[in-house]
């Protein structure tokens, strides 16, 4: 096990990451901007260094800044967390030729699997059921067409280097394809650095599911069951569970063995999250990998009693998985909602600003993961989760009741801070939701009405 | 306040996903950019009123930016730090008195242009503006440490070969007659 790392993230997951450490007896660095000087992170880490100013850009993004901060403590591994420099496959080389250890899968395989064109490729000789669209990079805007008429409308067009919900429009009618092609490159360039993208068959209303995976290097993997993250705002996740709702065991048993397959075909490494789309037949299409912990882990680890960041530790430590398939065992059902400091008063706005009051929930099987506290400053600069709220209950009702019991008692308060929660509330009450009969749509009715 | 090559394409540094561009017909071959990239970056540096803090190079895409910080507040002192916090600045009990010169970036403090040479400043010394007074190494980068102001060094704060974080002060100068109460 590593003697000492550097957490390259802030917010709670930094506290989520410090937190495995401690417990595995490993040192801890805590790297921070000016604006997270006064951070839960920095306050717990045994050393912290402060990488540079506020903007993401020159400090948590600042890969020579962070590598310099690790070989100044002497870190001999980093966690990059999720988001910041998680997917960066050119972070993950750079480690590699310092001789520090990167927490997560090797550099090619990420960098394979971030292209969502290659992973598309890869997938697909890896025997995955996908959605038609397109495997091969798109050479022009003529012939990306005749691929979407191919495929048929509705299509979506996503950036090949994008992710988590940015970069990609729906085209509706055939006669807005060309159109919305070159502003969705134009939109990949300026977000991502890279204009390519790739078409896909849309489905207006599916469910996002996904499975969490656990692969060592020496060549084992397992899934650690699905999530269901169908709720969403503009592709943003708020709420995600597991077992998702109303699907046959057996259908998400085989998305799991896909799921590994998929893995063990590309030479994963680490937790990761493949992630697909499940249509109103059951049938379920590989959409992409994510080569990072995810924000919604602790569901998993609520219904399986495995701790996902210490496992990501004892792979990178080149330890074996003692887990086997056969070990695996999901008992009972448990639900996340994402407590964001924003309005939704004023179209989810953010909300930033000083913490008066911080009482997070408590009690039976109610976890929170914040980086929050009495008196935090939340800094304008970052995005907005404040704390996650997990519940987990023998079956799906009760950890609904207990959730929505538990959003009740938090209380954040403080001058022009407003939270997600008495919205999140809403969710939880809606009928479709908690028949478990919604998707990606749920957010957008509510919003409506 | 960033001051950019024209018409040069944004990359942000670290930025995650860059693969290999749809390659046009014609690629310019590597040393020829290079030479545009240099003779535009020494134009602007010649161009600009005040030498930059940070100079970033980037051939994929090519991008050329310049920085320069604004005098930096010094760091805040960690209020009654607990003692499990071990920050690898020292906790100083109370702020140095006078302007310091902090760090731009992580990395490792050197005094002198090289090991066993003299340093480039020693207390007593009087620096004018944009003297080279340190030397921080980041990345295997050596990145000159220039004064912002003029002044007379009162201390070094910092050890030859100690890791500084951004902000650290490095050197404190003496405060000015013309800024001593009456």
């Amino acid at each position: 096990m590593f003697a000492k790392i550097l957490i390259a993230n802030r917010g709670e997951i930094a506290v989520r990451v410090l937190r495995a450490c401690r417990e595995l007896g490993v040192k801890t660095v805590a790297v921070y901007s000016t604006d997270d000087a006064d951070s839960a992170v920095v306050r717990m880490a045994d050393e912290s260094v402060r990488i540079g100013p506020a903007p993401a850009r020159q400090s948590y993004l600042n890969v020579a800044a962070v590598i310099e901060a690790a070989r100044i403590t002497g870190a001999d591994a980093i966690h990059p967390g999720y988001g910041f420099l998680s997917e960066d496959a050119d972070f993950a080389e750079v480690c590699e030729a310092e001789g520090i250890t990167f927490i997560g899968p090797p550099p090619e395989v990420m960098a394979q699997l971030g292209d969502k064109t290659s992973a598309r490729a890869a997938m697909t000789a890896a025997g995955l059921p996908l959605l038609p669209g397109s495997v091969e990079p798109l050479a022009d805007a003529e012939s990306a067409k005749r691929l979407a008429d191919d495929i048929g409308y509705p299509v979506i067009i996503k950036a090949a280097a994008g992710g988590g919900g940015r970069g990609m429009s729906i085209v509706e009618d055939e006669a807005d394809f060309v159109r919305t092609y070159q502003q969705t490159k134009a939109t990949a360039l300026q977000l991502f650095g890279d204009g390519r993208v790739y078409v896909e068959r849309y489905l207006p209303s599916a469910r996002h599911v996904e499975i969490q995976v656990l692969c060592d290097t020496h060549g084992n993997a397992v899934h650690l069951g699905e999530r269901d993250c169908s709720v969403q705002r503009r592709h943003q996740k708020l709420v995600e569970e597991t077992p998702a709702p109303g699907l046959p065991h057996e259908l998400t048993e085989r998305m799991g063995a896909a799921a590994v397959r998929g893995a063990l075909a590309t030479g994963y490494v680490g937790a990761g999250t493949f992630e697909f789309l499940v249509d109103t037949e059951n049938n379920f299409y590989f959409m992409e990998v994510n080569c990072r912990i995810q924000v919604e882990h602790p569901v998993t680890e609520m219904v399986t009693g495995v701790d996902l960041i210490a496992e990501q530790l004892r792979v990178a430590a080149g330890e074996r998985l003692v887990l086997r398939q056969e070990d695996v065992r999901t008992d009972g059902a448990a639900i996340e909602c994402r407590v964001n400091v924003e309005d939704p008063k004023r179209d989810f706005a953010p909300a930033p600003g000083r913490l008066e009051e911080f009482v997070p929930p408590g009690g039976p099987f109610v976890r929170v993961d914040t980086h929050g506290f009495a008196g935090y400053k939340v800094p304008a600069s970052y995005d907005s989760l404040l704390a996650k709220v997990i519940t987990w209950a023998p079956d799906r009702p009760q950890a609904i009741a207990r959730m929505r019991r538990a959003l009740a008692e938090f209380r954040v308060t403080g001058p022009g801070v407003h939270t997600t929660c008495e919205f999140l509330d809403q969710v939880l009450a809606d009928p479709e939701f908690a028949d478990g009969k919604h998707d990606t749509s749920l957010v957008a009715k509510l919003l409506q009405s | 306040m960033t001051h950019r090559l024209p018409r040069a394409v944004h990359s942000s540094n670290g930025h995650s996903g860059f693969s290999d561009q749809e390659a046009p017909a014609e690629h310019p071959d590597v040393e020829s950019v290079l030479q545009v990239v240099q003779r535009a970056a020494a134009d602007l540096l010649a161009k600009s009123p005040q030498p930059p803090s940070t100079l970033n190079v980037r051939v994929g895409d090519v991008a050329v930016e310049m920085g320069w910080n604004t005098p930096a507040a010094p760091a805040p002192a960690p209020a009654a730090a607990p003692a499990i916090v071990n920050n690898i600045t020292p906790v100083a009990p109370a702020e140095p008195a006078g302007p310091t010169l902090n760090a731009a970036t992580v990395g490792t403090f050197y005094r002198s242009p090289s090991p066993g040479a003299p340093p480039f400043v020693s207390e007593g010394d009087e620096v004018g503006p944009g003297q080279q007074i340190a030397i921080i190494e980041a990345m295997k980068l050596m990145l000159p440490v220039e004064a912002e102001r003029g002044g007379r060094i009162a201390e070094v704060l910092v050890s030859d070969g100690e890791g500084v974080e951004f902000g650290q002060p490095l050197f404190r100068l003496a405060v000015a007659d013309t800024e001593l109460a009456a």
